[in-house]
């Protein structure tokens, strides 16, 4: 054994974060092949090679953690029978909810891909600050639960609540401030903005904010509050770091590396129209002949109209076929049957969506590396 | 077909201390627990077991930066950075409002330390995976 040691083992809980804290090794169920961004915070990525399913399985979809997991909360408990949502605010009767009482309201399913906004960071020059995600901060789930507008039907909201307010249960080391943010009321009325208590048809884990979580599809992923317990209707956008510095983008473009004043930013919000290939792997030999060329695309609020994949540096481009499965919220996954002779070989996708917008060839910096979707591509040896 | 590139068999990457590739004393124990575990047990539910976490390089301020930094977050969140020394002097300045307890007195030589160590020009960092084992990703030649 090398590297990491496998084990089967029928005691999950035999090693523990208690464990770990010793010196010992750590046990991460079924989380097979994740890219260790960190465990504390738990951060793992999605390797691309495992983008060839248009759902991804729960132990493959990638984990962004801010801060700690909250320790109160134990997956095993299904009822949750402690945890608690609060509905205030703005609004003209504030009130509570149990898991059981929000299990009663009609449930609705979204297939969403959902993107950190920092995905792809590590690809930006000059680098950036922040987890250094690579390709794969971005999974694709059928998230379940009652729309969140049937939420807070359950009251009136005030004319002066502009904006909802996400609070999870995140466990907040030191001085670090809250992770709290808010959406715009509009798209928290949206008929596919949930509160999402299962994925792919289970309960959510804890990793993916068992017992309950914000789906807000086709925006970045921490718009989607993990273990959700307050819901609060605000006059104005929240003031807090998560909304402001961090998750903003430039207004203009701006030369990379340059600083840019808070007040030339605008919060993130959809994410961007982006392909990755999945395969032949970057630095791959593969033999001549047919080779298939796929991947995944996505385009947040809009929907994928065209791959293209060039297999001579950009010179000339031919259509990938689309799969079979979409959603307007979901990736298309994509191939291209290519004839490859012998050599090397720069291979590049490109995607364009409903919205007109295609992948540009240059990535489009920013101080802290949000939204990288520029073209795609891999470097292969064919012999 | 494609070939996928051997994680197990990539070279220990700048950063990452010799225990995280060759397993010390603690770690083969620990494997001989998982084995024996795994002896009594038909069921197939695999799990990754990967090191919890790495050190920071040896230096003049490796100690406190160890204090002062891992209190909070484990060491690859900075093992992986790679910046300028402009960058990780806002990057200090933001962790000691958040808590971090730096002396005033070392402020300036932690800087140091984490921009000499995790400079733009260093090779990147090799993140680890769970279970590579089972996911062995083999060359075919």
């Amino acid at each position: 054994m090398s590297g990491a040691a496998l084990a089967a083992s029928a005691a999950p809980s035999f090693f523990s974060w208690a464990a770990a804290a010793q010196g010992g090794s750590l046990e991460v169920p079924v989380e097979d092949g994740m890219i260790v961004r960190s465990f504390r915070f738990v951060d793992l990525e999605t390797p691309v090679e495992y983008f060839n399913t248009w759902l991804t399985p729960v132990p493959h979809f990638f984990v962004r953690n801010h801060m700690h997991e909250p320790s109160e909360l134990n997956a095993s408990d299904l009822q949750a029978k402690d945890w608690r949502l609060t509905v205030g605010g703005e609004v003209e009767k504030p009130f509570t909810l149990t898991l059981s009482e929000l299990s009663k309201l009609e449930t609705h399913s979204v297939v969403n891909t959902l993107e950190c906004a920092g995905n792809g960071r590590s690809l930006h020059r000059p680098q950036v600050p922040g987890v250094q995600w690579g390709k794969g901060a971005v999974s694709t789930a059928r998230f379940s639960g009652p729309r969140l507008r049937d939420v807070l039907q359950r009251t009136a909201v005030k004319p002066a609540g502009k904006h909802v307010m996400f609070r999870g249960l995140d466990e907040v080391p030191g001085k670090v401030p809250p992770f709290i943010r808010s959406i715009p009321l509009e798209k928290a009325l949206d008929s596919n903005t949930l509160v999402a208590t299962q994925m792919n048809g289970a309960p959510l884990t804890k990793h993916h904010g068992f017992p309950a979580r914000a789906l807000v599809p086709g925006w970045i992923g921490a718009a989607s509050c993990k273990w959700l317990t307050e819901i609060k209707i605000l006059e104005s956008e929240f003031a807090g770091n998560f909304m402001s510095p961090a998750y903003r983008f430039p207004n203009e473009p701006v030369t990379p590396g340059d600083a840019v004043k808070p007040e030339d930013t605008h919060p993130l919000t959809a994410l961007s129209v982006k392909s990755v290939i999945s395969g032949p792997l970057d630095g791959a030999s593969v033999k001549p002949g047919k080779v298939a060329v796929h991947g995944a695309a996505w385009a947040g609020e809009g929907d994928i109209v065209k791959v293209e994949v060039s297999t001579d540096g950009g010179v000339t481009w031919s259509s990938a076929s689309l799969g079979h499965d979409q959603a307007h919220y979901a990736w298309r996954l994509w191939n291209y049957d290519w004839n490859a002779k012998g050599g090397d070989y720069t291979i590049l996708s490109r995607a364009t969506d409903s919205q007109g917008r295609t992948q540009p060839a240059t990535p489009i910096w920013n101080p802290s590396g949000y939204l990288y979707n520029a073209i795609d591509q891999v470097k292969i040896h064919v012999a | 077909m494609s070939h996928r590139k051997d994680a197990g068999q990539r070279s220990p990457a700048w950063g990452q201390p010799p225990s995280a590739v060759r397993p010390g004393a603690a770690r083969l124990s620990t494997m001989l627990i998982v084995l024996a575990i795994a002896s009594f047990t038909a069921l197939a539910q695999q799990t990754a077991v990967v090191k919890p976490a790495e050190d920071l390089p040896p230096g003049l301020m490796q100690a406190k930066a160890t204090t002062s930094c891992l209190e909070c977050h484990e060491a690859r969140i900075i093992l992986q950075q790679r910046l300028s020394k402009a960058t990780w002097t806002k990057e200090v300045d933001k962790m000691i409002k958040w808590g971090a307890v730096v002396d005033a007195s070392n402020r300036d030589a932690l800087i140091d330390y984490l921009s000499s160590s995790f400079s733009p020009d260093r090779p990147p960092y090799e993140p680890p995976r769970t279970s590579v084992e089972k996911n062995s990703l083999r060359k075919s030649k």
